[in-house]
């Protein structure tokens, strides 16, 4: 089972990194519980798939680099990433000045029977301003 | 909060030959640790030269970005030490441990606190913050030899009232 989730986990990435959403999600239940706390997004598939959307429609360049990827007997994968992309469009508030973005986050995924049923994504959001020039958390537009 | 001291470890039987101790084992013995804000077992724990890495710390100077990475008994422990200094109350909730085959052991714990004192760039203004990590431990001979965490900078920030980014 555990060489089985990590096999969905890199098509999951591998078709976010390819910008198919379509084909990502269709690896993840609907009903997957999803928590992106730096982004304050807590749902299901749908939440996780308008996140990566937003994200790729700000970052039309980004590339997803699995650096490191631990895949449990128990169908839990964690894959620590290195995020980058250039900011071509406004982004959950941040005005877009072409700034480059490289975060390194970690996702844990927990598969069962060839599907995604857990996406939590870790990432710190300060790391996120930093590189887009915001200088206050309740003024991201201000930069 | 609930603490959790008996967290489900899932995953692979990978039982260190040297300790008998199996990596999910060893990662439940830290955070018990941690728990208790015993720094010096945390860091008994961790093989001498286990790497550390904080990917959230992170200070942007003129000339050099500085980082919280480097190794457990330096960089960490201080780490450790001056965030129980500041939150007197830390509380350290484990949710869910797993581990793989190779000695990985991944787990999502939510940290807490009262802050009593000013800690980093943030000043005391007396609030609390809960906040979910996610470490990623790399286990070998019956010790911690790397840690590696990820977390909401930001979220903490907010919850003690600091609103600026650095």
């Amino acid at each position: 089972m555990a060489a089985d989730a990590g096999a969905v986990v890199a098509a999951f990435l591998s078709a976010v990194a390819d910008h198919d959403l379509d084909g990502a999600f269709a690896l993840v239940a609907d009903d997957a519980d999803v928590r992106l706390p730096a982004a304050g997004v807590n749902g299901d598939a749908a939440a996780a798939r308008g996140f990566l959307h937003a994200t790729l429609t700000a970052f039309p360049d980004l590339t997803v680099r699995a650096r490191r990827t631990v895949v449990a007997g128990d169908g839990t994968v964690v894959v620590e990433l290195t995020l980058e992309g250039t900011q071509a469009g406004d982004y959950l508030g941040v005005v877009n000045q072409e700034k480059h973005l490289d975060v390194d986050e970690g996702w844990l995924f927990r598969v069962r029977d060839g599907r995604i049923t857990a996406i939590h994504g870790y990432w710190c959001q300060n790391q996120v301003y930093r590189r887009l020039a915001v200088r206050r958390l309740d003024q991201p537009a201000i930069v | 909060m609930t603490l959790d001291t008996t967290p489900d470890v899932t995953g692979s039987d990978a039982t260190n030959a040297t300790s008998g101790r199996t990596p999910g084992v060893v990662v439940t013995a830290f955070f018990d640790a941690y728990r208790r804000h015993d720094v010096d077992g945390m860091v008994d724990l961790c093989s001498d030269n286990a790497e550390f890495s904080y990917v959230p710390f992170e200070a942007w100077g003129k000339q050099r970005v500085l980082r919280g990475d480097g190794k457990v008994r330096t960089i960490g422990k201080a780490i450790w030490a001056g965030l129980i200094h500041a939150f007197p109350d830390l509380t350290v909730d484990v949710h869910a441990i797993a581990e793989s085959a190779t000695g990985d052991v991944v787990a999502e714990v939510t940290i807490g606190g009262t802050q009593a004192l000013p800690w980093g760039a943030i000043a005391n203004r007396g609030r609390h913050y809960d906040e979910p990590h996610l470490f990623v431990f790399r286990v070998a001979d019956g010790a911690v030899d790397g840690i590696t965490a990820y977390w909401d900078g930001a979220g903490i920030s907010r919850q003690l009232g600091h609103l600026e980014v650095d």
